[in-house]
C-alpha cells in the first residue's frame, strides 16, 4: 500500500481528532525510549482520539492501545497527514 | 517453588493473582524499599506454591517507584524475591503492545508460563491470535489463554506451571544484536530495536479484522462540560456514601471498645496495668478501628473506578488543570483519598513517576480535611455557629462544614503553586499513561482492594496510633512530684467534692488528674503562645492530645471538662463547653475562638501518623518535617487572623 501524504512533517502537538496520522520521527530525548516502549515507534500509523478539554494532554490510538501524552511529549514528535 | 507474576497494568494481572490465591493473601514490603509486596500461595496438589504479585509495569526500564522493584529483583538472583518461574500476564486484545514487556522477561532466560488473558475480548473486537504460531516464536514456555475476569482457567493455569518447560537458551534479543553500550542514544537503540522486531513478528500470528471503536460513554466522560459534571457527580455521590453510611459502624465501633474498656476496666485486678490496658490500648486500638469503615468505603469506590477504566479518564481530564499547580492528574487520587484519611492518600502517590510532582502531593495531602476532623468540626460547629438557614433553606451550619472543606482545598492548591516555586527539580514532569477500555468491574477484585488497604492501614498507621496513643496516656495519667496525689487530697477535702455523688466526684477527680499531669503542664506552658489565637490551656491540653488521631480532641476536653455519662458524653461536652468562661468572666467558646480553632484543625499537622507515612514514602525525615512546619505556620496565623478579625 502506497500512502499519500497530505501534509509533511507536523508536529503531533499540532494535529486534530481523528487525523489519520503517520509518525515520521520522534526527536531525541529523555522521554523517547519511554514512547517508544509504549509502543509509540516512528512508522505508526496512527490518529488523536480524544484531546483533553482544554487541549492537553492527547490520547492517541496505537493499534488498539490508547495512550494519553501531554502536549509538551507530542511536541517532539513529528508526523505526516494521511490524506484518505 | 516461587512464582513472579508479571505484566502491563490493566491486563488483568490481579484477577489471575485472586483466581490463584483466593483468601491465602498477604501484604509485606519488599526489603530495602516501601513497595508493598503482594503475595499467596496455593496447592497444586503436591506443594504449596508461592507467588508474588508485583506491580504492573510496561517495561523492565522503570519510570516510578512502583515499577522499580521489578527490575530490582528480577536482575539480582541473591534477592529473597528472585522467582524459580515467571508468569506473564499478556492482555490478548493489545498483544503487540504487551509483547515488549514479555519479550524483556523472556530474555531473562528463566522458565516461564505466558498467559493470553482476556480471550474473550479480543475475540470481540476482532482480533485473532493464531497460539500455535506464537509458540514456534517462543517454543521453550507453555503459553495458554484464559479468561480471569469470569474465573475461567483456573485449573489449565495451575497444570501449566506445574509441567512448565526448561528453558532452551534461546533469546529473543540476540547478544549479537546489541548495540555497543558506549554509543549514542544507547537506550533508546535498544528499545527501539526490541519494538522493531516484535512489529515484524507479530503479523505472523495476529489478524485483526475491525477496526478501534470510540465508546459513547467515552465522549461523555471527556467532554469539555459534561466530563467535569460527570465526574463533580461521582464525587458527590461517593462522599454522600462515606459520609451517610460510614458513621453507623462507626458508632458501633466506638461503643463497642467503650463497653471493653469498661469491661476490662472492672475486670482485671485494679493498678497500673488496668488503667494501661482499659485506659491506653484498649481505646488505642478503637482509635485505629473507628477510620475502618471510611477508608473501606472510600477504596471500595476508588477501587470500582479504577476497575471500570474510568478513573484513567478522570486523570486524563483534570491534567492539564493541576499541572500549573505543579501536580500530576495523577494527583488527583491521593488527594481524593486523603479526604477520608491522608495516610492511604499519601501511600497511593506510587504511581506518579515525577518526583516533584510525587513530593507536592505528597506535601499537600494532609491539607484535605480527613475524616479525623469531621468530629472536631461538628462539636466546634454546634458549638459557635447559630442554627437557621440563609435563603431560607441553605443550613448554616452546613454551609460552614462545607466552607471547611473548601478553605482545606483551596490551602492544598495554594500550597502546592508556592511549592512548585520552591522545590528544584531537573527532570520534566511527563504523563504517559494508559487509557484502558471500559469494562464492568470484577467484584472480587474490588473486594480484594478494600481488603487489602484495610491491613495497610491497620498495620502501618495502627502501630503508630496505637504507639502514640500509650504514650499520650502515659502524659496525661502521670505527672512531676506528687502533685496529683496531693491535690486529689484537696480535692476529696473540699466541700464541692463532699456535696457531689459518686459519679461527679470520678469526674471531678479525672479532670484534675489530666490538669496536673505531664499533659496538663505542657498544655499550660504553651497557653501564652496560643491565648493570641483565642485559646486557653485546657484547649491547649487538646491540641497536643490531637497528635495521635484529631478526634481524639473530643475526647480530651469531656475528660478535662469533667463530662461524666460517657455515653451523652457529646450532649454534655457541648452544655458543658457553653458554659465555660474564662478568667474575666467572658465565655471561652465564642464565634471568634471557635471559628479560630476550626482554621487551626483545618491547616494544623496534627497527625503522627501521617508524619510517619511520608517519612517512609520521602526516604527522609526532612520533608515531614518541613511539613509539620508549614502547616503548623499556615495554622497558627490564619486562626490567629480569623480571631483578630471576628472579635
Amino acid at each position: 500500500m502506497t500512502l499519500i501524504f497530505e501534509v509533511m512533517n507536523v508536529r503531533l502537538s499540532d494535529c486534530k481528532v481523528g487525523e489519520e496520522l503517520k509518525v515520521e520521527k520522534i526527536e531525541d530525548g529523555e522521554i523517547a525510549p519511554k514512547l517508544i516502549e509504549m509502543g509509540l515507534t516512528e512508522n505508526l500509523i496512527t490518529k488523536i482520539i480524544f484531546i483533553a478539554p482544554l487541549g492537553d494532554p492527547i490520547a492517541l490510538d496505537i493499534n488498539g492501545f490508547v495512550l494519553s501524552i501531554r502536549k509538551s511529549e507530542a511536541k517532539h514528535i513529528l508526523v505526516n497527514k494521511i490524506s484518505s | 517453588m516461587k512464582i513472579a507474576l508479571l505484566g502491563n497494568p490493566n491486563t488483568g494481572k490481579s484477577s489471575v493473582f485472586n483466581l490463584l490465591t483466593g483468601m491465602r493473601q498477604k501484604i509485606g514490603n519488599f526489603p530495602g524499599v516501601t513497595v508493598e509486596k503482594k503475595s499467596g500461595n496455593y496447592s497444586d496438589g503436591e506443594e504449596s506454591i508461592e507467588i508474588i504479585d508485583f506491580p504492573g509495569t510496561y517495561s523492565l526500564n522503570p519510570r516510578s517507584v512502583d515499577e522499580e522493584v521489578v527490575s530490582k529483583v528480577l536482575n539480582d538472583p541473591s534477592n529473597p524475591d528472585y522467582p524459580d518461574l515467571i508468569m506473564a500476564v499478556i492482555d490478548a486484545s493489545r498483544i503487540e503492545n504487551n509483547l515488549f514487556l514479555f519479550t524483556q522477561l523472556y530474555d531473562l532466560g528463566l522458565p516461564m508460563v505466558l498467559v493470553l488473558n482476556m480471550w474473550d475480548l479480543a475475540k470481540k473486537e476482532g482480533i485473532q491470535i493464531d497460539v500455535n504460531k506464537l509458540q514456534e516464536c517462543f517454543p521453550d514456555i507453555t503459553i495458554i489463554h484464559t479468561n480471569a475476569r469470569v474465573g475461567i482457567g483456573k485449573d489449565r493455569i495451575i497444570k501449566t506451571i506445574k509441567n512448565h518447560k526448561k528453558r532452551a537458551d534461546i533469546s529473543f534479543i540476540k547478544s549479537e544484536e546489541v548495540p555497543q553500550k558506549t554509543e549514542e542514544s544507547f537506550d533508546r537503540k535498544i528499545v527501539a530495536l526490541r519494538k522493531k522486531k516484535i512489529q515484524e513478528l507479530t503479523p505472523s500470528f495476529v489478524k485483526k479484522t475491525k477496526p478501534k471503536k470510540t465508546s459513547k460513554l467515552d465522549l461523555l466522560f471527556v467532554h469539555p462540560l459534561w466530563g467535569y459534571l460527570f465526574f463533580l457527580l461521582v464525587l458527590m455521590v461517593i462522599f454522600q456514601f462515606i459520609f451517610s453510611f460510614a458513621s453507623y459502624p462507626m458508632d458501633w465501633i466506638e461503643s463497642s471498645f467503650l463497653s471493653l474498656s469498661e469491661f476490662t476496666a472492672s475486670t482485671l485486678p485494679s493498678g497500673v496495668i488496668n488503667d494501661l490496658i482499659s485506659q491506653g490500648i484498649v481505646p488505642g486500638i478503637g482509635g485505629v478501628f473507628i477510620f475502618i469503615p471510611q477508608i473501606a468505603l472510600l477504596f471500595f469506590f476508588i477501587a470500582i473506578l479504577e476497575e471500570t477504566g474510568y478513573l484513567s479518564r478522570v486523570v486524563f481530564i483534570m491534567d492539564r488543570i493541576m499541572r500549573p499547580l505543579g501536580l500530576n492528574g495523577k494527583s488527583i487520587v491521593p488527594l481524593i483519598s486523603s479526604l477520608a484519611c491522608a495516610i492511604p492518600g499519601v501511600m497511593s502517590t506510587r504511581t506518579i513517576s515525577n518526583w516533584k510532582e510525587r513530593l507536592i502531593t505528597i506535601l499537600i495531602a494532609p491539607l484535605m480535611s480527613c475524616s479525623a476532623r469531621i468530629p472536631v468540626y461538628t462539636l466546634l460547629i454546634a458549638l459557635v455557629i447559630p442554627e437557621g438557614h440563609v435563603f431560607g433553606f441553605i443550613n448554616i451550619q452546613g454551609l460552614v462544614l462545607f466552607g471547611l472543606y473548601l478553605l482545606g482545598i483551596i490551602g492544598a492548591l495554594f500550597t502546592a503553586f508556592i511549592l512548585k516555586l520552591l522545590i528544584q527539580n531537573k527532570s520534566k514532569g511527563f504523563l504517559l499513561l494508559e487509557i484502558p477500555n471500559l469494562k464492568a468491574p470484577v467484584w472480587r477484585n474490588v473486594g480484594f482492594t478494600v481488603l487489602e488497604k484495610i491491613k495497610i492501614f491497620v498495620f502501618d498507621a495502627g502501630k503508630i496510633i496505637l504507639a502514640i496513643s500509650i504514650i499520650l496516656w502515659f502524659m496525661a495519667s502521670y505527672g512531676p512530684d506528687n502533685e496529683i496525689e496531693n491535690s486529689s487530697q484537696e480535692l476529696i477535702n473540699s466541700e464541692a467534692y463532699k456535696a457531689s455523688n459518686s459519679e461527679e466526684q470520678q469526674s471531678l477527680k479525672s479532670s484534675l488528674m489530666l490538669e496536673h499531669s505531664y499533659i496538663g503542664h505542657l498544655g499550660k506552658f504553651i497557653e501564652p503562645v496560643i491565648e493570641p489565637l483565642g485559646y486557653d490551656w485546657k484547649i491547649g491540653i487538646s491540641l497536643i492530645s490531637s497528635f495521635a488521631a484529631r478526634e481524639v480532641f473530643v475526647g480530651s476536653l469531656s475528660t478535662i471538662y469533667a463530662v461524666h455519662d460517657e455515653r451523652e458524653e457529646k450532649q454534655n461536652l457541648r452544655e458543658t463547653m457553653k458554659n465555660e468562661k474564662r478568667a474575666d468572666g467572658s465565655p471561652t467558646y465564642t464565634m471568634a475562638s471557635g471559628i479560630s480553632l476550626m482554621v487551626f484543625y483545618v491547616f494544623a499537622m496534627q497527625c503522627m501518623s501521617t508524619l510517619a507515612v511520608v517519612k517512609r514514602e520521602t526516604q527522609s525525615w526532612k520533608w515531614p518535617i518541613i511539613q509539620l512546619i508549614f502547616m503548623g505556620v499556615m495554622a497558627y496565623s490564619l486562626s490567629y487572623l480569623s480571631f483578630l478579625i471576628l472579635s
